[in-house]
């Protein structure tokens, strides 16, 4: 979900990776153990100075963290944290590449990337060290995503979703009536319909924004645009491990097929200010947008995404903090988890980049997606959570991607076919393609399991 | 250019010749010496990424993983001209690459010539003129790309449809270039010239301005027309010049990468119809994971370029060139 911050630096890290994994296997040593360790977590005195690694986020983002380690500082004495910010294009291979010892007590990541930390053993698990509380606190989906194998192995200040947004004026200009919870969403023929509608209206007869200039062949497409799709058709990308039967399912082709007949409704967005500017009416993209979205005043809106039979979905996840698999100050780390965890701290944080709080008492109280707030809606879809792909219901609505380690191929593969799809290609075709890649892969590394 | 080429073999040659006659016994370690800084760059960043590719080629290695790499022997080879779906896409990749390479290597050559006599007149204000034909290469890729895909997008947003929208009367105005497989690659390659022939225009127009006065003052006292002094002394002057223009073009079209990836990766473009070897080879390593394959995948393309770059230099020899 987090596009813009982590999409770039993946290929870079991954360049720097290799040469390192080049490096390792050619000098035949196996260099530090980072495989499979299991967590070796002490919990310390619970006191001294923590390390704590982040991303370096927006601006923003960055004073609003030391803001809250500052509170947690002056809270109380007895715990120092040394904060470490790292480039969004380096974290992931500063966590990859660090031994067990150099790891941090605690340290940020991106949703999809803690299956693959959780097997490469760079996280340690937080029960025992972050309270009950805290725990407890976690709204589900964020919680969904942190858990792996069963283990809770991270806890989120934020959260984040997709929803449509909709030009009220060019709404009513149409006539068109528009759902305003999750159950009342549009079905993938009415959207067909409104979309006929819109077009009459819109200045250029493109009704509708698809944040094309994401690129649909990539972590947009497979989170944010097939994702949802694929999810509310009651399809999923993988089962029991495998995407043949799965991802190449016929609901998939079925509901991939209706989102590329949308195309010709579809302005491309090229300059990202189809929304805005007034060229569109609907816009099918996250809560990211709302800075630039809430010039619209009241009449922006927000829909819930259409239902291809199984009810609307959204993908959910991003950035949460974990431990680090072998820290000494287990007991000072978790205080500090649960500091950022508190209500302030989240408040802090999700005012600054304005995104859904993650604990349940924050959301309640946030002034922007708390109950009778502008994007309730968004808050609301969180609040119901599914879990991961293969447990979602009709009355759900926030997905966690796949909790793999194999998730970088599987974002790929799917990213890449929901484009050929949209391009005019055969959907059975495009799926199976990806559906066979992704096996292959998972067959090599023996289904990525431990 | 032409000078620079032809020497380059009589230094390799002159130092054997010392050292069999047993002179000069005090320079003996002078020609090494000297050497080594290219010689290290080579074997760090040549010799040695492509050996470790070689290698890697026989193993299944996937980034960021604990799992130790696993010797396979010839499975990646095997894997990629056997299994449809991999063999399908390298071939595909493969014909995209030569596509790029027939069209492009004889039209830029020919526009950068064009360019170069254009900017070769003496005219007033030529420094101008040059510069704006030179600028689309100063600016980054990264930034005209943005550009570009304004140009191309699809409906009447694109300032292409646009442009042929008023032309045509409204007829021809919502063809979306990058989006239909159609003329992806074609739009790609019109960008790709625009971009790069100021590049291979410099190199002429030095070339240009090598050639002799004298043998166009005596062409004219021949009564030689423009045309024919131009395909008589101009082109003969810089023959040379143009076969190493066309060599490097060659070579980056098989190289196609940053044009591919920055138009076709931010769109909603459908990949297979724009993938070249280098943008698979990347997205295999380092999108997939998967570094054994797109170590086989490197080794085979290296096995290509080779092929045609002897190719290509026997053909240029026997015509008595470089």
């Amino acid at each position: 979900m987090t596009i813009s911050k982590s999409r770039r630096g993946v290929r870079i890290i991954a360049a720097t990776a290799a040469v390192s994994v080049a490096a390792l296997t050619l000098a035949g040593c196996g260099g530090p153990d980072a495989g499979n360790a299991g967590a070796s977590v002490q919990a310390g005195s619970g006191e001294g100075t923590i390390n704590v690694w982040a991303v370096d986020g927006q601006a923003a983002e960055n004073d609003a963290l030391k803001k809250i380690i500052a509170n947690f500082e002056t809270s109380q004495n007895k715990i120092k944290v040394n904060l470490k910010l790292f480039p969004s294009d380096q974290y992931t291979k500063a966590v990859n590449s660090a031994a067990p010892g150099d790891l941090p007590d605690v340290l940020d990541f991106d949703g999809p990337t803690l299956a693959s930390f959780v097997y490469n053993g760079k996280m340690a698990p937080l029960t025992g060290s972050v309270s009950q509380e805290s725990l407890s606190n976690q709204t589900d989906s964020i919680k969904a995503q942190n858990t792996v194998d069963g283990a809770v192995y991270g806890v989120g200040m934020m959260n984040a979703g997709l929803a449509l947004w909709g030009n009220k004026k060019l709404l009513d200009a149409a006539g068109v009536a528009y759902p305003t919870t999750p159950e009342k969403a549009w079905t993938a023929e009415e959207f067909t319909g409104v979309l006929d509608k819109l077009a009459a209206v819109v200045p250029g007869g493109k009704p509708l924004d698809l944040s094309e200039q994401y690129g649909f062949a990539g972590e947009w497409g497979t989170c944010c645009s097939a994702g949802p799709v694929i999810w509310s058709g009651g399809g999923t990308m993988l089962k029991d491990n495998k995407a043949a039967g799965a991802l190449d399912s016929d609901a998939n082709v079925k509901s991939l097929t209706k989102f590329a007949s949308w195309k010709k409704y579809t302005d491309p967005n090229a300059d990202g200010q189809a929304f805005p500017n007034g060229r569109v009416a609907l816009s099918w993209v996250g809560h990211w947008t709302y800075p630039t979205y809430k010039a619209l005043g009241s009449d922006l809106v927000s829909i819930p995404l259409p239902n291809f039979g199984k009810g609307t979905k959204t993908a959910s996840g991003t950035f949460a903090w974990g431990m680090g698999a072998s820290t000494k100050n287990g007991a000072a780390s978790g205080k500090f988890l649960d500091f950022l965890m508190s209500d302030e701290s989240v408040r802090i944080y999700t005012d600054a980049n304005g995104a859904p709080p993650a604990t349940k008492t924050a959301l309640a109280a946030s002034s922007l997606y708390g109950p009778g707030k502008q994007l309730q809606l968004l808050g609301d879809q969180l609040s119901k959570a599914c879990g991961p792909e293969d447990q979602i219901t009709e009355t759900c609505v926030s997905v966690t991607r796949p909790v793999t380690a194999g998730y970088p191929i599987v974002t790929d593969q799917v990213g890449k076919a929901e484009a050929a799809i949209y391009a005019g290609k055969d959907a059975k075709e495009a799926l199976s393609a990806a559906a066979r890649a992704i096996d292959q892969n998972f067959a090599d590394n023996d289904g990525y399991k431990k | 250019m032409t000078t620079q080429t032809r020497n380059i073999p009589a230094p390799a040659v002159a130092p054997a010749k010392r050292k069999s006659s047993g002179s000069l016994t005090g320079h003996r370690f002078a020609g090494p010496l000297f050497a080594s800084p290219a010689l290290i760059g080579l074997a760090i960043f040549l010799v040695a990424p492509f050996v470790l590719a070689i290698v890697l080629s026989f193993y299944r290695v996937q980034l960021n993983s604990p799992r130790p790499a696993r010797f396979v022997g010839f499975e990646q080879y095997t894997r990629l001209f056997t299994d449809p779906d991999l063999s399908a896409a390298f071939g595909h990749a493969l014909l995209n690459n030569f596509t790029f390479a027939v069209i492009v290597v004889p039209v830029q050559t020919v526009l950068a010539l064009a360019l170069a006599v254009l900017v070769n007149r003496k005219l007033r204000g030529m420094v101008v003129f040059r510069t704006f034909i030179f600028m689309p290469l100063v600016f980054p890729l990264a930034l005209t790309a943005v550009i570009w895909r304004l140009i191309y997008s699809r409906g009447d947003e694109g300032l292409l449809n646009a442009v042929l929208g008023l032309i045509s009367g409204g007829a021809l105005s919502s063809h979306d270039w990058l989006g239909s497989p159609s003329t992806a690659l074609a739009s790609i390659i019109v960008m790709s010239i625009w971009q790069s022939v100021s590049f291979q225009m410099i190199i002429v127009l030095a070339a240009l301005q090598s050639v002799p006065a004298e043998l166009y003052e005596a062409a004219s006292l021949d009564r030689a027309s423009k045309w024919q002094q131009f395909l008589n002394v101009t082109v003969p002057g810089i023959r040379n010049t143009l076969i190493f223009v066309a060599l490097i073009t060659t070579i980056f079209s098989f190289r196609l990468f940053d044009q591919v990836y920055l138009l076709s990766r931010s769109g909603s473009v459908d990949r297979g119809s724009t993938e070249t070897v280098m943008t698979q080879i990347i997205n295999t390593g380092f999108d997939n994971n998967n570094v054994g394959q797109a170590a086989a995948m490197t080794v085979i393309f290296m096995l290509i370029i080779t092929v045609i770059a002897i190719i290509q230099r026997a053909a240029v020899r026997q015509r008595g060139g470089v």
